[in-house]
């Protein structure tokens, strides 16, 4: 069966970065030497005689020559996977340095579809997939390289993963944020360290957090009593400027009292820096330093991470704000099931307001894996282009954010797309809110202008958009990353 | 409230020449003849109204004949009671009726129009400028509020684990771990010290290395620190410098980054290749540290330049990054100026 991939002919990483510093050559690429299948690894000669072709198919995706084409190759065994893949010249720079980067990064990225397909295509073939996947790991190494090299490395790590879970039907026992890898737990300090990192080298942490704030102290402007939920409060880090921000508030009574209730779950995710009790720790500590009246609160989720709205405790004449940070580059994914019942759950307790900021999805198709796979290539491509171009000299310090907060979030993402992607409908959260109900509010004059300075402190590639009277769109050249989103309840009068 | 001489267009020196009539009235000579309030006029005009009940009761014809001028006619009457009611409401229904009228009068109104609308452009535009200048400054403000944030978080999971290990006595096995040498910082200069350098660097003497200056900042969480995280006072893991650990200098404090693996005893090997060690200084290292340096480059927009003033000037290096964070991390930065700023700024 073939299968068509032919609007992914016109992908092209190379307009999301800018210029690289790193420089291959033809004599240093090691495709030159990829001349043997016959490794160890892999045993040709226990698969299907009639995979010939097909092997051919991989090695010519392997080969260095300029310029190459796939044939389709039409192929009746039910096993086999065809692709049909063509890249049009103008993909090719005349430069021979770029010209052998692009190439490369090109066939890397046919490799990671071709494994991709093989995994969850019509026609699997896990043997298949494992074989690419073996190469790729061969090509790429998480630590050098260029970004696409390194995107690829993570990459293949992420598919590595859904087929050892596939293979045993363990699917389900994934957890949610994908660290069923075999890569240990991080270091706290690591933690601490790549998440310092991202907010100093970009602004996607900054521009969820400030949208959000911003949308918060604009609906309280009027209130002594204000109460957050917070769905994923992580280390709490976007609760401080809103302290500070209320505590020299000019508007309206002066020092409201702030009440945060942060979710709690029972599996404390390995991804965030400390529990939640030390979060709440953290945060007391620092309203009272600077003067905040505050108390915090947990609220427990189900074992499945259900939201029972019952559960959190209202005070009456409190201002009800719920946040809603879904995919921040540190965050962890959480199942679409628990992000549903926190929303719609959230809607019978009537709140002023509901800030949501989760990840831009672009065009996914039909929602099929293979759809979803690309444009999450696409979108993290993207965001390691962000980091080089602000840092290109600072390898280091981008490989530690890339280890430590993009690589665990480019497997928990596949995870996702893996897991939900026949279960659930693979919308926006913000398209959902809509359609449940809750009703937009304006995104002010003041929002848009602190999130261009925002970005205009970091560099020009980032952009913000104002893609609805309540959205507002982070994005790194010409694709869109991060949306956040403000919509309050439709019985409120409030505001 | 009510002016007997309105704003624009009363000005004599705008006006035509006046003559004065029989009967004491000063009309001018332009070709619609008008008449002129004089104070004097206007007093009996007032009376008459007073006379009369007030301004509500009063008529034009009834003024007319309480008044008893020559050469006042109806018409002038009927505007100028008009006026003088509107005078006993706020100021700016005046201004605006006064200023319809101007604009009435006006042989040349267009021109008037467009003063007011291009005036209200202005506002306008000034709204927005002033606004913008509100957002940047509560944009900086923010941004330290994370920084503080931050900062106290490092410096109380580092507290915090460092506590426990030494409960666990681990601490002696914290030395043993301790790494790539001293000598090697020593080698990228005292200010020059990437964050995440100091990973897999143990020991007490790195404290000596980076000393430079106190926090005063620190202060503040020094107290919340006895208060909350510690309970009690914790000797210090430190026991090569004599300060406190909660005093941690500019340049200490991404050091907290490294340290916090000698706090949190790490439980495998620290050496794994994947973290990032830096046994050697290289050009990595220095490149890495100019994360943190601070450039100047002038902001495009003058709005920006003007608004830092008071506290450090909106910097970026190149490639730029978040001035004030630029300020935090003041620890790589090898500009004084720039601690110099931040202490303002954090006031």
């Amino acid at each position: 069966m073939a299968m068509a991939i032919d609007n992914v002919f016109e992908i092209d990483f190379s307009c999301y970065s800018t210029s690289t510093t790193t420089i291959t050559t033809a004599d240093d690429d090691p495709a030159c030497t990829w001349n043997d299948w016959g490794s160890p690894v892999v045993d040709w000669g226990s698969l299907s005689s009639e995979r010939d072709e097909f092997q051919d198919l991989i090695e010519s995706m392997m080969d260095d020559g300029t310029g190459f084409k796939l044939s389709q190759v039409d192929n009746e065994m039910s096993n086999s996977v065809s692709v049909s893949v063509s890249v049009s010249s103008d993909t090719m720079v005349a430069d021979d340095e770029t010209n052998g980067e692009d190439f490369k990064g090109l066939r890397l990225v046919h490799l990671l579809m071709a494994a991709a397909e093989a995994l969850t295509g019509a026609t699997k073939s896990l043997e298949l997939a494992r074989v690419i996947l073996v190469r790729l790991k061969e090509l790429v190494s998480p630590s050098d390289g260029t970004n696409m090299e390194r995107l690829a490395a993570y990459f293949t790590e992420a598919l590595q993963g859904l087929l050892e879970g596939s293979g045993g039907g363990h699917s389900k026992h994934l957890i949610a944020n994908g660290t069923h890898h075999h890569r240990d737990k991080h270091h706290q300090s690591d933690m601490l360290a790549a998440f310092q990192l991202l907010q100093d080298m970009s602004p996607y942490v900054k521009f969820g957090h400030f949208t959000a704030n911003q949308a918060i102290l604009e609906a309280v402007t009027h209130d002594r009593r204000i109460h957050i939920v917070d769905y994923d409060i992580m280390e709490g880090i976007q609760w401080a400027s809103l302290m500070q921000a209320l505590v020299s508030r000019k508007e309206g009574p002066p020092t409201p009292h702030l009440r945060i209730t942060a979710l709690s779950r029972g599996n404390n995710s390995w991804r965030s820096i400390g529990s939640i009790q030390e979060t709440g720790r953290w945060l007391v500590a620092f309203a009272a330093s600077i003067g905040q009246p505050f108390s915090f609160h947990q609220c427990k989720l189900d074992s499945d991470e259900t939201f029972r709205p019952s559960a959190v405790k209202l005070v009456r004449g409190e201002a009800l704000v719920i946040n809603c940070m879904l995919h921040s580059p540190h965050y962890s994914h959480r199942a679409p099931g628990s992000v549903a019942s926190f929303l719609s759950g959230a809607k019978t307790l009537n709140p002023r307001l509901v800030t949501l900021v989760e990840e831009e999805v672009g065009p996914i198709g039909d929602g099929e894996f293979m759809g979803r796979f690309i444009d999450s290539l696409h979108h993290y491509s993207a965001m390691f282009d962000s980091l080089e171009a602000g840092f290109p000299m600072q390898g280091r310090a981008r490989a530690l954010v890339e280890r430590v907060i993009l690589g665990p979030r480019i497997t928990g993402s596949l995870n996702q797309i893996y897991r939900t992607r026949k279960e659930y409908e693979s919308g926006p959260w913000w398209e959902w809110l809509n359609s449940v109900g809750y009703k937009a509010v304006n995104m002010s004059f003041g929002n848009h202008c602190q999130a261009k300075l925002l970005l205009g402190l970091f560099n020009d590639g980032y952009r913000v958009e104002e893609l609805a009277n309540n959205r507002l769109v982070l994005g790194w050249n010409s694709r869109r990353l991060l949306s956040a989103s403000i919509w309050t309840s439709p019985q409120d009068s409030g505001l | 409230m009510f002016q007997p001489k309105k704003p624009s267009t009363m000005n004599s020196h705008d006006r035509p020449m006046c003559v004065q009539g029989d009967s004491g009235l000063v009309l001018t000579t332009d070709p619609k003849p008008r008449l002129r309030w004089t104070v004097e006029l206007h007093e009996r005009f007032v009376d008459a109204v007073t006379q009369l009940g007030g301004p509500d009761k009063a008529t034009p014809k009834t003024i007319m004949r309480v008044m008893g001028v020559k050469g006042l006619t109806l018409y002038h009457l009927k505007s100028h009671l008009q006026k003088f009611r509107l005078g006993k409401q706020p100021h700016k229904e005046l201004n605006d009726q006064t200023i319809k009228d101007d604009l009435q009068r006006n042989a040349a109104s267009s021109s008037g129009m467009m003063a007011r609308s291009m005036n209200e452009m202005q506002m306008e535009v000034q709204r927005r400028l002033h606004e913008q200048l509100e957002v940047q400054r509560h944009l900086q403000l923010r941004i330290e509020a994370q920084g503080k944030y931050m900062q106290s978080m490092l410096e109380k999971a580092c507290q915090t684990l460092a506590g426990e290990n030494m409960a666990a006595g681990g601490y002696k096995g914290m030395g043993n771990q301790g790494i790539p040498d001293i000598g090697t910082m020593k080698d990228l200069g005292p200010l020059n010290f990437p964050p995440f350098q100091d990973l897999n660097i143990y020991g007490g003497d790195q404290l000596d290395l980076q000393h430079n200056m106190d926090r005063p900042l620190l202060d503040d969480f020094i107290s919340i620190n006895d208060n909350s995280c510690l309970g009690k006072k914790r000797p210090s893991p430190y026991s090569g410098s004599g300060k406190s650990p909660l005093i941690w200098s500019d340049e200490l404090r991404l050091q907290d980054l490294g340290t916090a693996p000698s706090c949190l005893g790490p439980q495998d090997d620290p050496f794994k290749t994947d973290q990032i060690q830096l046994a050697t200084p290289n050009t990595e290292l220095d490149s890495i540290s100019e994360i943190y340096d601070a450039k100047p480059v002038l902001s495009g927009d003058g709005i920006g330049e003007k608004k830092f003033e008071e506290s450090p000037k909106l910097e970026r290096p190149s490639p730029r990054r978040a001035p004030l964070q630029a300020e935090r991390m003041s620890p790589m930065i090898n500009s004084g100026s720039m601690s110099q700023g931040r202490h303002s700024s954090f006031g």
